[in-house]
């Protein structure tokens, strides 16, 4: 129902600049996901778009009202949205009940109406015989629920999310992870979600924004990212990898630890590469034209097997389906296909790895 | 199985400790009071009486063996046999008896007792003798003539040599003859003045005497019996507190269910015991007094003191005034601590140790600057007014001397205390608790209406009773506003009775009862609405603080926060130094000759400085003391789950919330040693009286440190092989000694200025720098008192900054 518009938004607190000039667009309905590891100022550009923090300098939209920039900075509750904080922010001294009919209660909105509505929210989270309950007599999960169920009775045009479900268990962080997407997807809302978790991101997304150090790495859909990442921290931070640095020469890589070539492609780069192996982008069997290697160490984990191929002086990681296991042993001797692989410009990966917080 | 068969024999033994220990105490207590009722029987009110005889006694013998025997043998045998005969006829006259009475007792004894008898105070030579006996050129030579005339049974106006002497009666000849002949020799040993004079006061009347006396001859006094008389109260109350060690212990192990005695409980009990003998017994025996005065139960007491109009007066006063401040403190402290802790006005962090400032200040010294600033007839604001108005008045428009100027310096002082418990509450408060609130669509407004102030209740309430219990029990101000204006409060009531003496006592005692129900409603309330209330606002990772924008208010506010900072704080203080430097308080200070350097000069005088040690040394002794305490304290109640580890800390509470005046009032009626602890007019009562008031703020200092170090430290560095001693010295040590510096100088400041207390408990020789100050306010000069109170200020100001120091900016008060 809404778009967010942002135009080279930064913020520095004194002479640290937590946030280098972003510009973004999310579409109206769109499960935007801002991912990025503690300290890459995802939170900032949260706190930016509800309001709470001022920008340094740039301009944020939201569908054609000009929130903040220049002078303006439109306090957060003129700006109609939801937002749902880590700590959860359920206020103690009221019951669920309370908690959920806040917004409302703010508008005057007749009792009949505000009873009708919140029950109805409180169903869609599955909390409506927690109704009269104070919230410390509550779970996390369930407190996590309220405050959903608060942020989206107010029908917000945006409805933001703060780390929602760092504080959960396992499980419970699972199934709300859908809870969450169906929720905002029946209610059409544009969503913008704030996580370090890339399990979450990849299952909620339309888009992923890529954080690291205040600017954004990599803006694309979750398959996008993780098939052709734009650096080695896109590919890191994403899924698996192992990095070997190797020169491309003649339509060919030399890989020195691995004191092997591999075929090279059309549109790789020159000179000295860093190649990226996601472990499960290979094929390996007993015998047959590919590299050899000999399986060091191997960890059974049920759906998958987990290997170390010893190639060269290198060692590679692979994994494939659980039952492989029962083919190899550590020891044997195999031959490894390369399925797909990343080659990025640059010896040195290292560098541009290094998650500053 | 094992287990089993290992616990049961640790379970026999330690029963069978248990069991041996309650016999022992029993027996100390029987023991205990058995030589009581030994005691008892010969009529003594003190055992004081008992350990002086034997004292007088020990003289005495010592007198008789090197002086008069020896004397005596000298003399022809019928001389001596005089002598003994006048000796006789003498003792029998001043005991008021027969010498036929005498019989059982032998010559020797006879000397002694006489020796005994005359050394008492109320056996005075006229002063006709005095002077006659001054005269005499050869004492040494005149006692032993005066000897033989006496043994000669002549009288001594026919001994020419004596002439001089003529004036004496029998009685007076006889003892000064025995001070002659004490005299030959420098090194003699007389009976001391001393012990003859504790021994007269312990008795009380000339009966008492010569029953103690009797006693002592007749040989009933032993040392045994005077050591275990003289000490059976101690004993007693050592036995009880051991049968209380052993109950308590035998009821925690049984709810424990494990039957090996640990070292904490030790600790735990120890801890007790001190809180028991200093502050429960004291309060009891003050409720005990005031209902039961006469051994009867009765509210004469009650009856006499409120029908009396002055303490109606007082009482409604106390009520009124506290209240008040209550109320204008939390109404001020709140704002502030709003303003201060979540807003961008400019300057918070100044504002705000401004304000924490003046809670480190003594309250009596506001009440000095007040008084200097709304004296209805020349108070500088008075003087502004006036001039500002053109009123042609001599008198007002304010005056400080009333109800209204009580309340007004109250709040002034104690608003610091509701500010720092609100803030504090303010900074643990979750901010996106009320980042929602503006999220759902509430103005900033209507956010502290429903979100902030509702969450904040609690701590709220419980600023605004600690606001309360320290005015009800503030003496300082009242002392120095209400009392010269006739606004009486309970508390300089009970002063005030106290200075009347023994009867006084009793009067005091019904008005403190007042002020420790005062305390233990608020004690019970604030816990109340705190177990009631108390919700989770703490978030599991910590969020930077949402600062709420000011935005056009910004400028006007600093301005009102600035100008009341102006009026609470700097004028006050500007008033004290300006004051101290003046020679006539009613002039100018830039007035010819009116600026004088005398007032702080004198500070530096061995009097002052004398007060200045005294503060420094109870003060560093009560704080180091209570550290000890608040570390093992905490340690008990945040690392243990052993049971009854609330009881030490809701006693330390409860002392904290007792009012000074009580405490001390309780102590000096039991520290006298009729229960076993003789501590009055030492410095010891002082450092006992300040543990007992500011303890607890150490310990929730260290405590609340010890809470928020997570065990596992302490479990990961067991786990790498340090043992529990060395975990504390490497880790847990290092980890909360900030707040043990702080929890340190948290008890120190408050002991080293304090006033309420010593004034009921200081000697001549434990004055403190605040009773100084207070006398010199009373009798000296303003001028002189100012300057005591600014270098007091300035030094707890100094001291502050040490603290911060050392705790690396984490800490000031």
């Amino acid at each position: 129902m809404a778009k967010v518009t942002i135009k080279n938004l930064t913020k520095s607190y004194g002479t640290a600049q937590v946030l280098k000039s972003l510009n973004a667009e999310f579409q109206d309905g769109e499960f935007v996901t801002l991912l990025g590891p503690s300290g890459c100022g995802k939170t900032t550009i949260l706190r930016l778009i509800a309001g709470f923090e001022q920008p340094t300098s740039g301009e944020i939209w939201i569908g054609d009202t000009l929130v903040s920039g220049g002078k303006t900075l439109l306090p957060p509750e003129k700006r109609d949205i939801g937002m749902v904080f880590q700590s959860y922010a359920v206020w103690p001294h009221m019951s669920v009940f309370e908690n959920v009919a806040y917004p409302l209660r703010l508008k005057h909105t007749p009792r009949e109406e505000i009873n009708e509505r919140v029950h109805r929210i409180l169903s869609v989270v599955h909390l409506e015989q927690y109704a009269s309950r104070l919230p410390n007599q509550l779970s996390g999960g369930q407190q996590q629920r309220v405050a959903l169920a608060r942020a989206l009775l107010a029908r917000p045009k945006l409805l933001l999310l703060d780390e929602p479900l760092s504080n959960l268990d396992a499980k419970l962080r699972e199934s709300m992870r859908f809870e969450i997407k169906d929720l905002a997807r029946e209610q059409g809302i544009t969503v913008v979600y704030v996580t370090h978790d890339q399990s979450e991101a990849m299952t909620m997304s339309d888009r992923i924004f890529l954080l690291n150090n205040g600017e954004v790495q990599q803006c694309d859909t979750p398959s996008e990212i993780y098939n052709h990442p734009v650096n080695p921290f896109a590919a890191d931070f994403l899924g698996k990898v192992s990095f070997f640095s190797g020169t491309a020469e003649k339509g060919q890589i030399l890989l020195p630890d691995w004191e092997q070539r591999i075929p090279g492609r059309e549109g790789d780069p020159a000179g000295p590469v860093t190649v990226g192996l996601r472990p499960e982008n290979f094929r390996m069997e007993k015998d047959g034209q590919g590299i050899p290697g000999v399986i060091s160490r191997m960890y059974y984990l049920g759906d998958t097997t987990d290997y170390r191929i010893r190639v060269g002086k290198a060692e590679v990681r692979v994994i494939l389906d659980g039952a492989s296991h029962r083919r190899f042993q550590p020891g044997d001797t195999v031959r490894l296909e390369i399925l797909d692989r990343m080659v990025f410009a640059g010896a040195d990966v290292q560098d541009q790895l290094k998650i500053r917080t | 199985m094992t287990r089993k068969a290992n616990r049961q024999p640790a379970r026999t033994v330690l029963l069978t400790v248990l069991a041996g220990l309650l016999l022992f105490s029993s027996l100390m207590i029987g023991g205990g009071i058995h030589g009581i009722s030994t005691f008892d029987r010969s009529g003594y009110t003190t055992e004081d009486v008992w350990s002086w005889t034997l004292r007088l006694g020990g003289e005495a013998e010592t007198l008789y063996r090197e002086w008069t025997a020896p004397e005596l043998a000298t003399l022809p045998e019928a001389e001596q046999a005089g002598a003994a005969r006048a000796a006789r006829r003498l003792l029998a006259e001043a005991w008021h008896v027969n010498e036929t009475d005498l019989a059982e007792y032998t010559d020797a004894q006879v000397w002694k007792l006489l020796s005994m008898t005359y050394s008492f105070s109320r056996k005075k030579i006229s002063s006709a003798g005095r002077k006659s006996i001054a005269a005499i050129e050869d004492p040494a030579e005149a006692g032993k003539q005066m000897l033989s005339v006496l043994a000669a049974g002549s009288g001594i106006a026919e001994n020419p040599a004596l002439s001089g002497l003529s004036v004496l009666e029998g009685a007076d000849a006889a003892m000064t003859a025995q001070v002659f002949l004490a005299a030959r020799n420098e090194n003699a040993t007389v009976l001391s003045k001393e012990t003859s004079l504790a021994f007269t006061r312990a008795a009380g009347d000339e009966e008492k005497e010569i029953e103690a006396m009797q006693a002592w001859a007749a040989g009933t006094v032993s040392p045994l019996n005077a050591w275990v008389t003289e000490h059976a109260r101690t004993v007693i109350l050592l036995g009880a507190l051991l049968m209380l060690d052993v109950i308590l212990l035998f009821i925690l192990l049984r709810q424990e269910k494990s039957w090996r005695v640990d070292l904490k409980w030790m600790l735990i009990l120890l801890i007790v015991d001190f809180l028991v003998v200093f502050q429960l017994l004291p309060l009891v025996y003050l409720l005990i007094r005031a209902f039961f005065p006469s051994g009867m139960f009765s509210l004469e007491t009650f009856r006499r003191l409120y029908t009396y109009a002055m303490n109606w007066q007082a009482l409604t006063n106390t009520l009124t005034a506290s209240a008040c401040t209550m109320v204008l403190g939390t109404a001020i402290a709140y704002p502030l601590a709003y303003l201060v802790g979540r807003t961008n006005l400019y300057g918070r962090k100044f504002f705000r140790s401004l304000f924490v400032l003046t809670y480190m200040v003594p309250p009596y010294v506001g009440a000095m600057a007040w008084l200097r600033l709304l004296n209805k007839n020349v108070g500088t604001i008075n003087l502004l007014l006036r001039g500002l108005f053109g009123l042609r008045i001599t008198e007002g428009p304010l005056n400080i001397y009333s109800l209204g100027g009580l309340i007004w310096v109250l709040t002034t002082f104690y608003f610091p205390y509701a500010f720092i418990t609100i803030s504090r509450a303010m900074e643990k408060m979750d901010p996106s608790l009320e980042e929602a609130s503006r999220i759902a669509g509430a103005s900033p407004f209507q956010t502290v209406l429903k979100i902030t102030l509702p969450i904040m209740t609690p701590s709220l309430i419980a600023g605004a009773l600690l606001v309360f219990v320290c005015a009800a029990s503030c003496y300082g101000i009242p002392s120095i506003i209400g009392a010269p204006g006739n606004v009486h409060t309970v508390t300089t009531r009970i002063i005030e009775y106290y200075g009347l003496g023994v009867k006084g006592i009793n009067d005091a005692t019904g008005l403190a009862v007042f002020l420790i129900l005062i305390a233990l409603v608020v004690l019970y309330l604030s816990d109340f609405v705190m177990a009631k209330k108390q919700y989770v606002t703490v978030s599991g990772k910590s969020t930077r603080p949402a600062m709420v924008d000011l935005r056009k208010w910004r400028v006007p506010l600093t301005v009102m926060m600035g100008l009341f900072a102006v009026i609470a704080v700097a004028v006050p203080f500007a008033t004290i130094l300006t004051t101290s430097f003046k020679v006539d308080v009613g002039k100018s200070l830039l007035e010819e000759g009116n600026f004088t350097l005398n007032q702080w000069n004198a500070l530096f005088r061995d009097e002052s400085l004398g007060c200045l040690k005294n503060s420094l040394l109870f003060g560093a002794a009560a704080a180091t003391i209570g550290a000890v305490i608040s570390c093992v304290m905490s340690y008990l109640m945040q690392r243990t789950r052993i049971r009854g580890r609330k009881l030490p800390d809701f006693l330390i509470t409860l002392g904290s919330g007792t009012p000074s005046v009580v405490i001390a009032l309780g102590l000096i009626m039991t520290m006298r040693g009729q229960f076993g602890v003789n501590i009055y007019n030492t410095a010891g009562i002082l450092i006992v009286a300040y543990l007992i008031k500011y303890l607890m703020m150490g310990m929730r200092t260290v405590s609340s440190a010890m809470s928020q170090i997570h065990v596992s430290l302490e479990e990961s560095s067991q786990i790498s092989g340090a043992g529990w001693l060395r975990t504390m010295v490497r880790i847990t040590g290092p980890l909360i000694m900030p707040s043990i510096a702080a929890g340190w100088f948290l008890i120190f400041i408050p002991c080293f200025y304090e006033l309420s207390m010593t004034t009921l408990l200081y000697t001549s020789e434990t004055k403190t720098i605040g009773y100084q100050l207070y006398q010199y306010w009373t009798f000296t000069s303003q001028p002189q008192a100012c300057a005591m109170a600014f270098g007091i200020l300035l030094f707890v100001v100094v001291l502050n900054f040490v603290l911060n120091r050392l705790t690396k900016g984490e800490f000031t008060i």
